[in-house]
């Protein structure tokens, strides 16, 4: 919808509702998640996923919106929208500590003589059914909870101040939130009226054979490297909250991993895909070096 | 004609003392015989000569006729005449030392050919000045001559005599004293040292004269403490030092040779040329490299102390005191260097990365230690170079320097670490009687749990000791295992045996990245056994396993007749190394090499035939069949077959085998009992158990683990009962520490109510300070010792508010307006939450104009947070206080209208002013403003700490606590600040280091230092003496410097007006502020703070 002619509007564009997953995405359970968010996605209930950074929350919302059907005929405004059955549009937005509730909502832009409202990520969601997919929410201002709330409970209503409108969200649509409880200092904490809005999914990382299982399929390494990656892992996570704030996340693994796959050797490959992204403290990127290079051994 | 001359010689000698006749007859007698009749009379003259040639020369005379004798038994007259002259030539100078000449004749004799008279008495004579004591100084040289001249040849007798000579000119006793003790000196030295000895001395007589005397007691012994052949060597290298340290030159020579005696002899030659190297720059450096050399040679070899040395030497060569600071091993580049150096690992430089890489391995949190720690306490580990752990903590060596690199050393440390860790990980403490083995649970039946349940089938050997029925719950599961057999020692060997394979299998396959450095330490473990040939049967089938254990089958030795006997338990060993062994396997297969060594007569065996063994099936472990592996019914066939070669069939005693070092100590039974004690058994919840003594004692003296004897040598009741208080103590201190974190944990919450704070013992903490001289830090210097301010009341508190009323809500308005907007609009930026109306009209109007082309048209409301953290630091030196009102006092003075029957009243009536309106003081001020800012710190919200500090010495900087930095500000700060209190010296250093320390943890975004003081920084040693302002300044600056690189606002504030010079050098660049009128300080520093953060 963005045109060269309008050069104030041409890095905000979002063409983010028709955005649909075309291929299955490779998610392995860990446990009953699927169900459980099934059965809050049947009953329009939003969901909360908690757990560390790279543990496969993303990957997860993604694997749920591929396999979510919407209903086949929706009615409203006096139309009748046939919709074949599909999967999930998928509306991600990644919070930062400046995103307003107008980046969510929408804004007015100029175009030509005039101005022009433009649907912001939610709003499109909620016009579109979409799942809407929050990522690390407490990084946002606080006047998004405005938002939330009543698109939260039985209302799924948006208020669109600007507009003084109000919108009735469409079937289909799901407010899924992120949040690592692990990492953000007490004063971004979620607040408890925002919480209990939620039902919520804990994650964390998968146990060793999952996680080599899938350290193995992404990366596309061998089995042995896979399972003495998710070993490693392991290990390093012991060092959580001691001298690490966070443990390597599967996502590191699989960089891991692939760099292996390219012929790094792998003590080198877990140097920089793991090592230094994790944590600058020298002692601590000691200890870690020994880690990997107690399991590989070149 | 002889007779007559001799008459007249006694008719001469009749006007002197009868004393002199009687020497010329005793004379007469001996030189009469040997004389010829014209030597007689010549020797009549010379003597009547000497006794007329002056006043008090007839004792001169005396001594020539005494000496006459024994002389003329060594020499031919003419000789003597030529020796005499001499002496009668000396006799112009002074009679006296005449006399000692010729006293001294005889027995100086030997030693010196007649020509050499001249000069010894040349020497003699230098020392005369005319003066009494210098004479009786120069005799006491002819009288010690005999004994020197052993020792010394003449031609080196200068020496001693100009060092003589220059004490002299400083003081006759100490001249006489060191003369005196020159022979027995002269005597304890090798002959190739005197000279140089002397020669030294010399130059300790010139430069430091008062020395001289310790010199000349000390000096031998210590000289003895530097290598043989390098003692010359080494004086000389003093006297090049004392020549430029001038007073400082002996204490030098004496520590030096001290620190010598402390290294290795074959390395002196080495350290001296190095410092003779030195000595040409500087002589301090070259002294304090030798002083440092102990404990450099610890840590390097000579190759390595030469290139440490030429570091120095550089540095030294741009800065001498930089230099010198680096060789006393007061720089942490010294310090750096000789660690880059060395290839020696010490533990507390990796101990960190050895804690997280052990907890990354095990999951749990686990400590690392030096084994001395562990042996310190007493409770039953005894080997300090051994790793080891107790369950809870990893305990290693203090250092590691094996290898010639710091990587193969660290390896080491790192092999010995992992192999701990696999203990704690694979669980070999974890051992429980009533779980079946995995691998072995076909043979399991009866061999395990044979408590309880009785052994019935076929255990030969094997009864379980009487433990039944009694509160079985107080012992271990181990030692339940253990109690299964009769030699409890052989059962313990085994079972660290198969435990350790199991888990140093379980290691290499977990941990491929560490297989290399374990092989090579399980070969160079390997290569130290002794020769199992030696050993009794049994002994060396231990030894054969604990080999095998070492994956070295091929280092087994065994006699080729017996062989089928030995490869039975090899396959039991190897099955513990399958995937999924558990330490019950171990267990297991313990209780099966058990059955199976227990039958093997313990006996020498009689056989050439010892040969290396061969494995049929060294590969694969599951290849052995099951059956064998049952020693079943064949035990007394086992004996059997040991019969051919048991010659006397006399049972040997059984030792354990050499432990391995890099496995360490295991104790399982021990820790299972630790950990029990301290009620962290595997189940987990199970409360500490309760013991008695005598419970204890029961483990004690059945357990093999604890070798009394090796523990203290004291007899076996009382050694034993120490163990027991200090295992006792052990446990309690960790379940003291518990109840100390709950308690803690409960005072928070229940707040200040409750009073009575426990009296915090001060925490150290080290901090290197700066050297501007050397340019350097000296590492660890100082050391500050934390600890909460005292406690009293919150009055003071109070009324400080009270008096200030008004400031204070002044100052509490002005703070409330600091208190940042939630969100301020941001205009004109180009990407924003909305529109900016003004612009928009603005850029509509411009377009329609024709030339639009401002583009930024949004604002934002961003999100302003005040995150401010501060520390202040409060000088509570002794010089804080000095009353400020001294001019009150004065008038009051003037009052007194001197009417002496009024003193009493008026003095008394001012005293009692004086304790109601005390003067105020600048820790008063000091105090005040603290109380109104802490008041205006609570409105704004920011994060706030207060201290103060003081101390006396660089090992004792006092750092009090009145507020930390994360403490809700309450009644109990109120009653901390009612006593502070002047204390101490102003050591600003290392304060300021521990607070920018307090700081760094803490979370915030501006983070702010402000220094409150009244005046220079000042300590004793801060700098080279009391006076010496520069090397405080300096320290100081560099930890504000230091303050700032960590990102922080230092700011200093001073209320001596004479601030402004010392200030201006100390923060250069920084701010600061001095408070002119010191009164002011209250109102002041609320303010300064506003301006700081607003």
């Amino acid at each position: 919808m963005t045109t060269a002619s309008a050069p104030l509007t041409e890095y905000k564009s979002w063409a983010v509702e028709e955005f649909r997953l075309e291929e299955e995405p490779y998610y392995v359970p860990v446990s009953d998640e699927i169900e459980i968010f099934q059965a809050a996605w049947n009953n329009k209930i939003p969901v909360l996923l908690k757990g560390p950074t790279g543990c496969g929350k993303t990957r997860f919302v993604e694997y749920m919106a591929y396999h979510l059907n919407r209903p086949l005929a929706v009615v409203r405004d006096g139309k009748t929208e046939i919709e074949e059955e599909s999967n999930l549009p998928l509306v991600t937005v990644a919070c930062h500590e400046d995103l307003t509730a107008s980046d969510l909502v929408g804004r007015y832009l100029l175009e030509g003589n005039e101005t022009v409202w433009i649907d912001g990520p939610l709003t499109r969601a909620v016009k579109a059914g979409a799942i809407c997919y929050l990522d690390e929410v407490v990084e946002a201002r606080k006047d998004t909870t405005v938002l939330i709330h009543p698109l939260t409970d039985h209302r799924r209503i948006l208020p669109v101040e600007k507009k003084s409108q109000l919108l009735q969200a469409r079937d289909g649509f799901l407010l899924v939130i992120s949040f690592n409880p692990g990492y953000q200092s007490a004063l971004k904490d979620l607040k408890q009226s925002t919480r209990q809005r939620f039902v919520a999914v804990e994650f964390d990382y998968p146990p060793r054979e999952t996680e080599a299982e899938i350290v193995q399929h992404e990366a596309g390494c061998s089995p042995e490297i896979a399972l003495n990656l998710a070993k490693m892992a392991e290990k390093i996570r012991n060092l959580r909250e001691h001298g690490l704030a966070e443990g390597a996340s599967t996502r590191l693994l699989i960089y891991a991993g692939r760099m292996i796959a390219q012929g790094v050797s792998p003590r080198r490959a877990c140097q920089v895909s793991i090592v230094w992204p994790l944590t600058d403290d020298g002692e601590v990127q000691r200890s870690i070096e020994e880690v990997v290079s107690s399991i590989f051994e070149d | 004609m002889t007779t007559q001359l001799v008459e007249e010689a006694r008719e001469g000698l009749r006007q002197f003392p009868p004393a002199l006749a009687q020497e010329f007859e005793s004379a007469l007698e001996t030189v009469q015989p040997v004389l010829e009749p014209d030597e007689l009379a010549q020797w009549l003259r010379d003597g009547l000569d000497i006794a007329r040639h002056s006043l008090r020369s007839w004792e001169a005379a005396s001594e020539y006729f005494r000496a006459s004798g024994p002389v003329l038994e060594q020499i031919t007259y003419d000789r003597m005449r030529e020796w005499c002259a001499v002496g009668i030539e000396l006799m112009e100078t002074s009679p006296a030392l005449s006399g000692a000449l010729f006293r001294a004749s005889p027995t100086v004799l030997p030693h010196l050919s007649v020509p050499q008279a001249n000069d010894w008495a040349a020497q003699g004579k230098s020392l005369y000045k005319g003066t009494w004591k210098s004479g009786s100084l120069s005799a006491q040289y002819f009288d010690v001559s005999p004994q020197i001249l052993p020792h010394l040849p003449l031609s080196q007798m200068r020496l001693l005599v100009d060092l003589i000579d220059s004490l002299a000119s400083h003081s006759y006793e100490l001249a006489s004293a060191c003369l005196g003790m020159a022979p027995g000196v002269l005597a304890q030295l090798d002959r190739a040292d005197r000279a140089p000895f002397l020669e030294f001395g010399g130059i300790v007589a010139h430069t430091a004269w008062v020395d001289a005397r310790v010199y000349f007691e000390r000096g031998p012994g210590a000289l003895r403490q530097v290598g043989e052949e390098q003692r010359p060597r080494y004086l000389s290298l003093a006297g090049q030092v004392a020549m430029q340290v001038g007073r400082l030159g002996h204490p030098y020579f004496i520590e030096a040779a001290q620190a010598l005696s402390e290294v290795d002899k074959d390395i002196h030659e080495g350290l001296l040329e190095l410092s003779e190297q030195l000595a040409q720059h500087s002589g301090d450096a070259a002294m304090e490299f030798i002083k440092s050399s102990p404990r450099v040679a610890e840590r390097l070899g000579i190759d390595d102390i030469a290139r440490w040395q030429e570091f120095g030497l550089n540095i030294l060569q741009q800065s001498r005191d930089g230099g010198e600071a680096f060789f006393r091993l007061e720089s942490a580049r010294g310090e750096e260097v000789m660690e880059a150096l060395s290839s020696r690992v010490d533990l507390d430089r990796v101990s960190e990365l050895i804690r997280m890489y052990c907890k990354a391995l095990t999951g749990v949190d686990v400590g690392v230690k030096a084994s001395e720690e562990l042996t310190a306490k007493g409770v039953g580990w005894v080997d300090e170079s051994s790793p080891t752990t107790e369950g809870t903590t990893i305990y290693l060596p203090e250092n590691v320097e094996r290898y010639p690199t710091k990587e193969e050393n660290f390896a080491v440390y790192k092999v010995f670490a992992t192999h701990q860790a696999g203990r704690l990980e694979f669980g070999s403490f974890e051992y429980q009687s009533q779980i079946n083995p995995e691998l072995f649970a076909s043979e399991s039946n009866g061999t395990q749990n044979g408590h309880g349940t009785s052994s019935g089938n076929g255990v030969a050997g094997v009864a379980p000791a009487g433990v039944e029925g009694e509160a079985p719950e107080i012992h271990t599961d181990m030692e339940i295992f253990f109690d299964q057999f009769e030699d409890r020692r052989l059962a313990h060997d085994l079972f660290t045996i198969v435990e350790d394979t199991r888990i140093d299998t379980i290691v290499k396959r977990e941990y491929a990245g560490v297989r290399r450095a374990f092989s090579r330490l399980q070969q160079a473990a390997i290569d130290r056994r002794r020769p199992v040939e030696d050993m009794p049967a049994r002994q060396a089938m231990v030894e054969n396993l604990l080999r095998a254990s070492l994956d070295e089958i091929g280092r087994i030795r065994w006699p080729g007749e017996l062989a089928e006997e030995m490869r039975s338990p090899l396959r039991v060993l190897n099955r513990i190394r399958q995937e999924g062994a558990t330490v019950q396997d171990s267990a297991a297969a313990t209780a099966l090499l058990y059955e199976w060594l227990s039958n093997i007569p313990n006996v020498e065996l009689d056989t050439e035939d010892w040969s290396d063994f061969e494995q049929e099936m060294s590969g694969d472990p599951d290849s052995g069949e099951d059956s064998d592996m049952m020693p079943g019914s064949g035990s007394s066939g086992l004996e059997e077959s040991f019969m051919p070669f048991m010659p006397g069939s006399e049972e040997q005693p059984y030792d354990s085998p050499d432990p391995v070092d890099f496995r360490g100590d295991f104790k399982p039974e021990l820790v299972q009992l630790l950990m029990k004690l301290k009620g962290e058994t595997g189940s987990g919840d199970a409360p500490p158990i309760p013991l008695t003594k005598e419970q204890l004692q029961e483990l004690l003296e059945k357990s093999v683990e604890i070798s009394i004897n090796e523990l203290m040598d004291m007899d076996l009741a009382e050694s034993s009962g120490m163990f027991l208080d200090n295992l006792l103590k052990e446990v309690n201190q960790i379940q003291g520490e518990r109840q100390e974190g709950q308690q803690a944990m409960g005072d928070d919450s229940t707040g200040a109510e409750d009073g009575e704070e426990l009296p915090v013992e001060a925490a150290s903490f080290y901090y290197d300070e700066w050297d501007f001289r050397a340019a350097d830090y000296k590492p660890r210097w100082c050391r500050v010792q934390e600890q909460r301010g005292e406690a009293g009341t919150t009055n003071y508190y109070a009324e400080t508010l009270h008096e200030h009323t008004q400031l204070v809500q002044e100052t509490r308005k002005q703070f409330e307006m600091l208190r940042p907007e939630m969100f301020r609009k941001m205009k004109r930026l180009t990407d924003g939450e909305d529109y900016d109306l003004d612009a928009v009209i603005e850029w509509y109007t411009e377009k329609i104009a024709g030339g639009a082309s401002e583009t930024k048209l949004f604002y934002r409301r961003n999100k302003v947070e005040r995150d401010v953290a501060v520390a202040f630091l409060l000088d509570v030196s002794a010089s804080t206080d000095e009353e400020i009102q001294k001019h009150h006092d004065q008038r009051q003075d003037d009052q007194f209208d001197d009417d002496p029957r009024k003193y009493l009243s008026w003095w008394a009536q001012r005293r009692a002013e004086a304790a109601r309106h005390p003067g105020k003081r600048i820790i008063d001020l000091e105090k005040e403003a603290v109380v109104l800012l802490i008041e205006a710190l609570e409105t704004i919200g920011d994060k706030y700490g207060v201290y103060g500090f003081s101390g006396y010495g660089r090992d004792n900087v006092e750092f009090f606590v009145y507020k930390d930095m994360d403490e809700p500000f309450g009644d109990r700060i109120k009653e901390r600040i009612d006593k502070i209190a002047p204390v101490r010296s102003t050591r600003m250093g290392p304060a300021i280091r521990h607070c920018i320390w307090k700081l760094q943890n803490t979370d915030a975004k501006v983070k702010i230092l402000i220094l409150l003081s009244d005046g220079r920084p000042q300590d004793h040693g801060y700098g080279r003496d009391r006076t010496e302002k520069e090397y405080a300044i300096h320290d100081t600056k560099m930890a504000l410097t230091e303050a700032r690189r960590e990102g922080m606002i230092p700011f200093a504030l001073t209320v001596d007006r004479a601030g402004h010079d010392y200030l201006k050098q100390m923060c250069q660049d920084m701010a600061y502020e001095v408070v002119a009128d010191i009164e002011s300080l209250p109102r002041r520093l609320p303010a300064l703070y506003r301006r700081l953060t607003g």
